[in-house]
């Protein structure tokens, strides 16, 4: 398939308010120290603080900032969703491709393998895992990983080996390409969209088990989390605080799930042919 | 072809999940059986306990021997004790279980029926008004995590405006019965069940949609309106039916998701099910019952998965071809 995917996606009214929305929260997660004059371990020294000139969310429970704890949580819901999710896609790169260019006992073994591990539901295995590991980010990226790739190992392994048999790059190899040729020119450009919505489907849905993880309490206490903030957060809803304590950071997470979802939605929608093109039928 | 292979496949899920749970306690560094149990439970234990619980999870033979000892204690059913609630694992688990299903169970009936109408209706009018707001208003609300949604309804519904109860499945003491107690239970689902079913119509809603809009362009249906069929009837019989079949394989993919969000949606609204059950367990880390609950479910999950196969292979006898 070559397509321009990031035209396409931008193109889409969609795709655009996605990328829209991941781009900005990027913008606002890299550059956290320019927004805001605290740390986010910081005692300011004033608890249940409304939201003032000098603290725009206002403080937590015990004095912290909570503008300044929204942005630093976004830096590792990011790194979070974005580590698993390369992470998780080397893996079915890994194993998808290498099913289907050895073929044989290997990868009839392994596809068995990816088949009932992709009925295991992989939130509550996290959970468990992430329960008695008592995990840190790194190790948190390595365990949403371990449980994500079976989805995208599948995906790769069908698009390899449609690829191997397909037409041109039997004519490319035949007018003598060379292998890096091959793969730069074929083979990369057809994988580029598939690898890409793997990618952004894996990333939503690590934000998503690291902000969980997090809501329950067992990952590293240290971390500035959105999912811990909102546990904290939860604590006090009898004090009239949730309005901003409590809030913007489920608003932040769910706007990067959103944001996700709607990229994720335009590409598919691309990548699908059937659904590509407006067709129109007697019903329209 | 396909009946056999779809039943291994659950088996080594299976075993997959077993090794999971009989590895990761001893995986962890020092005693293994203060991994089972968690810290706190091995100071209170009685050295002739110790020994005991040695001797059930053979601890002092090989590795192999150990996982004899926990395959065979799960069979007779024994998922250990609880020493937070007092009581066998499997015990406490059938006491908040059917909360659970309760809650799912209705919350997938009633999402995946508005989903596949909405989406039939949505398919039919591919690219008008109607598609389009649908379309982003259900997109936007399946981004918000579920539990954040049962935050937001929590606080709107219950805190803001008091309409509803805060927590709890059922008023505790009011030892009413019949239709109140009805009422009471009905009051008391309505927040969970409705964050838990608005995220989630989204799925139903797409798969229906896209198969209306590859249904609309077969043949078939230029034949019914040859013939002069009314476009209620195309749209329902003739093409809504045919969109049919990627929703059932979908409710059961939905069915994991489902319980993970219902998990956290019990949590937050301390409705007494499995979740609240597990968000105990971390808090007074009660491994034992921590394991317990999270095999009930998968081996749950699984079972119900492995039906939507079977059936799926019934109402569309292309697929056992496919393999």
């Amino acid at each position: 398939m070559h397509i321009n995917i990031l035209k396409e996606v931008k193109s889409d009214y969609m795709g655009r308010t996605g990328l829209t929305i991941l781009l900005s929260l990027l913008a606002l997660a890299l550059l956290a120290p320019l927004l805001t004059h605290y740390r986010p371990e910081d005692y300011t020294g004033l608890i249940f603080q409304p939201p003032s000139a000098r603290h725009w969310l206002g403080t937590n429970d015990v004095g912290q900032d909570v503008w300044t704890q929204l942005l630093y949580g976004a830096r590792n819901s990011l790194l979070t969703g974005g580590g698993a999710a390369v992470l998780a896609v080397l893996f079915s790169l890994l194993t998808g491709g290498s099913a289907a260019l050895l073929g044989g006992m290997y990868d009839r073994v392994l596809m068995r393998l990816v088949d009932a591990m992709l009925v295991i539901p992989p939130v509550i295995v996290v959970i468990l895992t992430a329960a008695y590991l008592k995990p840190n980010l790194l190790l948190l990226i390595v365990i949403i990983s371990v449980f994500l790739w079976p989805a995208g190992a599948r995906m790769v392994r069908a698009q390899t080996l449609a690829l191997k048999e397909s037409m041109h790059v039997m004519a490319a190899r035949s007018f003598g390409g060379g292998r890096t040729y091959v793969l730069k020119r074929h083979l990369a450009p057809e994988m580029g969209p598939v690898l890409t919505a793997i990618i952004i489907q894996f990333a939503r849905r690590s934000v998503f088990m690291e902000a969980g993880v997090s809501f329950l309490g067992i990952s590293d206490p240290s971390l500035v989390s959105w999912g811990k903030m909102m546990q904290d957060a939860l604590q006090f809803t009898y004090l009239d605080v949730w309005k901003w304590w409590l809030l913007p950071p489920g608003f932040a997470l769910s706007l990067t799930i959103i944001g996700f979802t709607f990229t994720g939605t335009a590409l598919e929608t691309v990548m699908n042919p059937r659904l590509r093109k407006e067709v129109h039928h007697a019903g329209d | 072809m396909k009946g056999p292979t779809t039943v291994i496949n659950y088996l080594i899920a299976l075993v997959l999940i077993l090794s999971l749970n009989f590895i990761l306690p001893r995986l962890m560094p020092g005693d293994p059986l203060q991994a089972i149990y968690g810290d706190e439970a091995i100071i209170a234990m009685t050295p002739e306990l110790k020994a005991e619980l040695v001797a059930r999870f053979a601890l002092d033979q090989s590795t192999g021997r150990q996982f004899w000892a926990y395959i065979s204690s799960l069979l007779r059913g024994d998922l250990g004790y609880s020493y937070f609630y007092n009581a066998p694992v499997l015990a406490v688990i059938f006491g908040s279980l059917p909360w659970t299903v309760l809650l799912v169970g209705l919350a997938i009936i009633i999402s995946t029926l508005i989903g596949v109408v909405l989406g039939i209706e949505s398919g039919y009018r591919r690219g008008r008004p109607l598609d389009r707001a649908l379309l982003g208003v259900l997109m936007f609300a399946s981004g918000f995590p579920d539990f954040f949604a049962g935050i937001l309804l929590l606080l709107f519904f219950g805190v803001v405006l008091g309409l509803a109860p805060l927590a709890g499945a059922t008023t505790p003491y009011a030892g009413c019965g019949g239709l109140t107690f009805l009422t009471d239970l009905f009051k008391h689902l309505a927040l969970p069940l409705t964050s838990l079913a608005m995220v989630r119509i989204a799925s139903p809603f797409l798969l229906t949609r896209n198969a209306m809009v590859i249904s609309l362009g077969e043949p078939f249906i230029l034949t019914a309106r040859a013939k002069g069929c009314p476009d209620k009837v195309i749209r329902y019989r003739h093409a809504g039916k045919n969109s049919l079949l990627p929703v059932v394989t979908a409710t059961g993919m939905q069915l994991p998701h489902m319980v993970s969000g219902a998990l956290f949606i019990e949590i937050v609204f301390s409705y007494p099910g499995m979740g609240s059950l597990l968000y105990n367990a971390l808090l007074t880390r009660d491994y034992p019952l921590l394991q317990g609950i999270l095999l009930v479910l998968t081996i749950t999950v699984l079972s119900v998965n492995l039906l939507v196969d079977i059936v799926y292979t019934r109402l569309d006898p292309r697929i056992a071809y496919a393999y």
